[in-house]
């Protein structure tokens, strides 16, 4: 008798019950049929499609990532029309819409997994201290144009949403290794698993490089000693650190774990400022030194699924970021070794809940509130009197929403909603859209939306630290001219500790804009096309007395399209084109007296229309090749342009740069998979310059071997 | 709405005229929980009068014996597995996969008939058609030893047109990895039934696998749909019931076992919320079901 047949015929049953989990794979029955699964894809998980979304949309998936070979999050964004990506530093990106903006880029909303990381207490989004790398995001959607109905403030020009990879979407082991030209050393090791009821992921990274290239001849064919020549101090180095966990216990609750954290050192200041044998006083204030910044996040996350597909999302997240600097510096000529000591501390909380609610089954209401505390504190000293300038202080804001999706008929779909929001100063505002999407066939969709977001002034503008200066000149007359720089030295931004700029008002964006969208089966091809009309009012600008106010009027007038086409042979093709008119009442502003808005060339009369490139445009092209092999190339371009804020030497000519990226693939290697990859931007050298023109951008190369097992 | 049901036809039992002797059923259930519930339930009203039913809720209660009965209906593998190695009697196999139907046919000599629970693959790749025409790549993730008749799905499908992507799971612990290669170069993921991949442990992130990569999941029951799959096909218990119910009065008149069959009614369910995300442009599932009973002219 075999050891099989001593078993009761009547137990083997119940042993097969009981090892239901995890049958022989042979077992088939009606089990399979019969089993009770989850909701997996809820109303969270599920992405808007592009035709029904209210406002124009640019989705960067995955596989452009990797095919545009970009090693940092701000470069991507050169993938959608009519998008302004630059540098102020190697490492200090901005990414603007509508043009060039100064180097703190204001109007965009960026957020990672709904959390939001644009600070407006500093005013910016520090992309070189996100705790995330390129390789951890899943999906990039771009709203472009004004969207504060569904994504808060500070959205006048548009939304950035990150969508990082699933905790589940990264399992096994993966390290990658990246070395080439300017100092590009990177390595990243990834680790994560997926489970019945708990998943998790986890990336820790280190990236470096040497930022733009040396400017060694001048720039734009101005001739003369042009004192940018050799000024690029712009390395960084950047050690972090992410997890996300996804625990989800039972068929109705799903937690969301993150935490972060990222430790970047960046070569910052200018050498130009320096006394030089022609120019012996000089003073620098913000001479070659580093910056460190420690930042970090934890954001917990609640998903209940309701009865009848209805939703309630609840979130929680904290950010801070830590930054510190330390530099000597020349007044008039004279080298102090000082040091200018100064730090920024930043901290933000905020909770949100939203709940998802479909009222039919052609009607779907989303509305929810959210509540956000942030607190800064900054200080610096200097090494005259008063030696410790500081400033710390605390905003609370809040803002509830409502957003309504009604499917009014199969081919009409009426989008609308608002956000009222009474902002950290106080302000009160109610932002509306409304959105009417006809599908006039199911493949053609045309899109009318108008809309009205307000952006809340930065610390910047609100408490610009004049009051320093006023202090310093009335105490040293004699060195009012050095005072002009000491006053807000080095690269950290620490404001006047009272409103310097007491009756801002937010500024105000009206958008109107007529899209089409459609679908060429016949042709693999799809077509994403929209005219705008965007009016900027209130509009906020340094005055001639130092104080930021309101008064700058702008009318932005474009045209955006995005092909893609799909080749026979697994070719795809990404094109993107925008072109753009831009005019505001600078000259108005100028002729009573606003020096903010003089041309820095004779040739421009409004400083905002040559800020605005007229025509922009990329091209991406992807083919994988035998089974393996795999590549991309990629095309940029920007027309000329004066950046806002700049002076003459700064005017970015026509911008030309064509990147390729060719990979292969080892896969019959056992359990273990690898990729070698070989990218090499500005191919064919067209060295052009960024938004300072000592950011020289010259060819480079970088090659990337992964392992996966 | 995320859920459409096919239209289901329930046939018309009582019009069958009665004249043959009075019949005495066994039917022996795999387990008491509901789907079992329901086809005995089912079972019974659509039976004429003079068919005497015994319910057994646990297949072990079945003695193999028993002298008060003509026909055994099991109902499920459970009790398929269990009677038929009991028994003598006659045994209509209710509710199990064809690939189930063969095994036990080979093991012991009786009177075995069957109504399977899978689709034919010629239906299920007439849907296919009918509801992505455009989409050819199809990958099947299966185990090594699977018994369902993937070698007929592959020969069906290059057949009509298509270019399938069969992937052996080399082992559970690389279920995501075997899964992203079977996605590689496909357009849409066929689940065939295989506990060792599509289980309640696994099918949500399987789900999210395929969603990343903006591939849909045909699925093949309700449950898949609720999830996250883009439609199934498949019979529920009733369907399943009515067909026997019409299997056991041809027994009554004919004492003679009637073919094992496929399913005759079944129901496509379509989850147009997925559809719309993954910008598919897909009929409802009244319209499939008409334009699969053309397609494939009525039950096969």
């Amino acid at each position: 008798m075999s050891f099989r047949n001593i078993w009761p015929m009547s137990a083997l049953p119940l042993i097969l019950l009981a090892c239901h989990g995890a049958r022989a794979a042979d077992n088939t029955s009606e089990l399979d049929y019969y089993q009770d699964f989850p909701v997996v894809l809820s109303a969270s998980r599920l992405y808007q499609p592009q035709s029904e979304a209210p406002n124009a949309m640019t989705v960067i998936d995955r596989k452009m990532i990797v095919a545009s070979g970009f090693r940092t999050i701000p470069d991507l964004f050169k993938l959608v029309p009519g998008m302004y990506v630059s540098y102020y530093k190697g490492s200090q990106a901005f990414v603007s819409y509508h043009g060039a903006t100064d180097q703190y880029a204001r109007r965009m909303q960026v957020m990672i997994d709904g959390r939001s990381v644009y600070l407006p207490p500093v005013s910016m989004v520090s992309w070189a201290n996100l705790p995330i790398t390129v390789d951890d995001i899943e999906r990039i959607e771009v709203i472009r144009g004004p969207s504060a109905a569904s994504h808060g403030a500070n959205s006048t020009q548009g939304v950035i949403s990150i969508i990082t990879r699933d905790a589940g979407a990264a399992t096994g082991r993966r390290v990658s290794v990246t070395r080439g030209s300017k100092g590009i050393n990177d390595v990243s090791a990834r680790f994560g698993s997926a489970g019945e009821k708990f998943d998790y992921r986890m990336t820790l990274a280190y990236t470096a490089d040497n930022g733009y290239d040396d400017l060694t001849t001048n720039p734009n064919n101005i001739s003369g000693g042009v004192s940018l020549l050799n000024n690029s101090h712009d390395s960084n180095q950047a050690r972090l650190l992410n997890y996300r966990a996804d625990y989800h216990p039972n068929s109705a609750d799903r937690f969301d774990l993150q935490f972060g954290f990222n430790h970047d050192v960046q070569g910052v200041g200018f050498n130009d400022r320096n006394p030089s044998p022609i120019f012996p006083t000089l003073t620098n204030a913000n001479t070659l030194h580093d910056l460190f910044s420690n930042s970090g996040f934890l954001q917990l996350g609640w998903i209940r699924l309701l009865e009848n597909n209805a939703e309630l999302n609840v979130r929680y997240s904290h950010l801070r970021q830590d930054q510190h600097e330390s530099l000597s510096y020349f007044e008039s000529g004279t080298f102090v070794p000082g040091p200018i000591l100064q730090y920024l501390k930043t901290a933000r909380d905020e909770v949100e809940a939203q709940h998802t609610l479909p009222l039919s089954v052609s009607n779907r209401l989303v509305y929810g509130a959210a509540y956000r505390a942030d607190h800064i504190n900054a200080q610096g000293s200097i090494p005259l009197a008063p030696p410790v300038y500081a400033s710390s202080f605390n905003t609370n804001e809040y803002r509830v929403f409502a957003h309504d999706e009604w499917r009014i008929t199969p081919q009409l779909l009426l989008n609308t909603g608002a956000m009222f929001e009474r902002n950290g100063m106080g302000h009160e505002r109610t932002s509306p859209r409304v959105a009417l999407n006809f599908h006039f066939t199911p493949r053609h969709t045309l899109r009318m939306g108008t809309s009205v977001a307000y952006r809340t002034p930065s610390l910047v503008e609100e408490r610009y630290p004049i009051d320093r200066y006023l202090a310093l000149r009335a105490l040293y007359p004699a060195r009012a001219s050095a005072m002009r720089l000491l006053y807000l030295p080095g690269a950290l931004f620490v404001s006047s500790k009272s409103v310097t700029s007491p009756n801002l008002r937010p500024e105000k964006m009206v958008s109107q804009e007529i899209g089409y969208l459609g679908e060429f089966p016949d042709w693999a091809t799809s077509l994403d096309l929209r005219v705008f009309r965007d009016q900027l009012n209130d509009g906020i600008y340094i005055a001639s007395t130092n104080v930021f106010t309101n008064g700058m009027s702008a009318v932005y007038n474009g045209l955006e399209t995005t092909l893609k086409h799909s080749f026979d042979k697994g070719g795809e093709l990404t094109v993107n084109f925008a072109h753009e008119l831009a005019s505001s009442n600078g000259p108005a502003l100028l002729a009573s007296g606003q020096r903010t808005f003089r041309p820095a060339r004779p040739e421009i009369a409004d400083i905002l229309s040559g800020s605005t490139p007229r025509n922009s445009a990329s091209l991406l092209y992807s083919q994988r090749v035998a089974d393996t092999f795999s590549f991309s190339t990629a095309y940029y371009y920007q027309d000329s342009m004066q950046p806002f804020d700049r002076g003459f030497l700064d005017y970015q000519p026509i911008q030309r740069r064509v990147d390729v990226r060719i990979a292969k693939e080892f896969r019959d290697t056992g359990s273990i998979k690898g990729e070698v990859a070989l990218v090499v931007q500005n191919l064919f050298d067209q060295g052009y310059t960024e938004y300072i023109a000592n950011n020289l951008f010259n060819r480079r190369g970088y090659v990337t071997l992964t392992v996966n097992w | 709405m995320r859920v459409l049901l096919g239209a289901i036809c329930l046939l018309c039992l009582a019009e069958l005229s009665w004249a043959a002797e009075a019949l005495r059923v066994s039917v022996v259930l795999s387990d008491s929980n509901a789907p079992y519930q329901t086809f005995a339930k089912s079972f019974q009203q659509n039976l004429p009068a003079g068919i005497h039913v015994h319910v057994l809720e646990r297949p072990e209660d079945f003695s193999g014996d028993a002298q008060d009965t003509d026909l055994v209906v099991t109902v499920g593998v459970k009790a398929a597995e269990l009677v038929s190695a009991n028994t003598r009697l006659p045994i209509l196999a209710a509710m199990i996969p064809s690939s189930k139907y063969a095994e036990l046919s080979e093991k012991h000599a009786r009177p075995l008939s069957a109504i399977f629970i899978d689709q034919p693959w010629a239906r299920q790749i007439s849907l296919l058609q009918a509801a992505l025409p455009g989409h050819h790549k199809v990958s099947v993730l299966h185990s090594s030893d699977t018994r369902t008749d993937i070698t007929g799905l592959r020969k069906k499908l290059t057949e009509r047109g298509y270019k399938p992507v069969f992937k052996a799971l080399r082992s559970n612990a690389t279920l995501y990895a075997d899964l992203e290669e079977a996605m590689e170069n496909s357009d849409v993921l066929f689940a065939i039934p295989d506990n060792a991949i599509y289980n309640s442990g696994n099918i949500r992130n399987i789900l999210l696998s395929t969603y990343r990569r903006r591939i849909p999941l045909i699925g093949l029951s309700q449950a898949y749909v609720n999830a996250g799959a883009l439609y199934a096909i498949f019979s529920t218990p009733e369907q399943l019931a009515a067909q026997s119910s019409k299997a056991a009065v041809a027994f009554a008149k004919s004492a003679k076992l009637s073919e094992p069959q496929y399913p005759e009614l079944y129901t496509i369910a379509v989850n147009q919320e997925v559809a719309r995300t993954l910008g598919l442009n897909i009929s409802s599932a009244e319209l499939l079901h008409m334009q699969v009973e053309q397609a494939s002219g009525g039950t096969r």
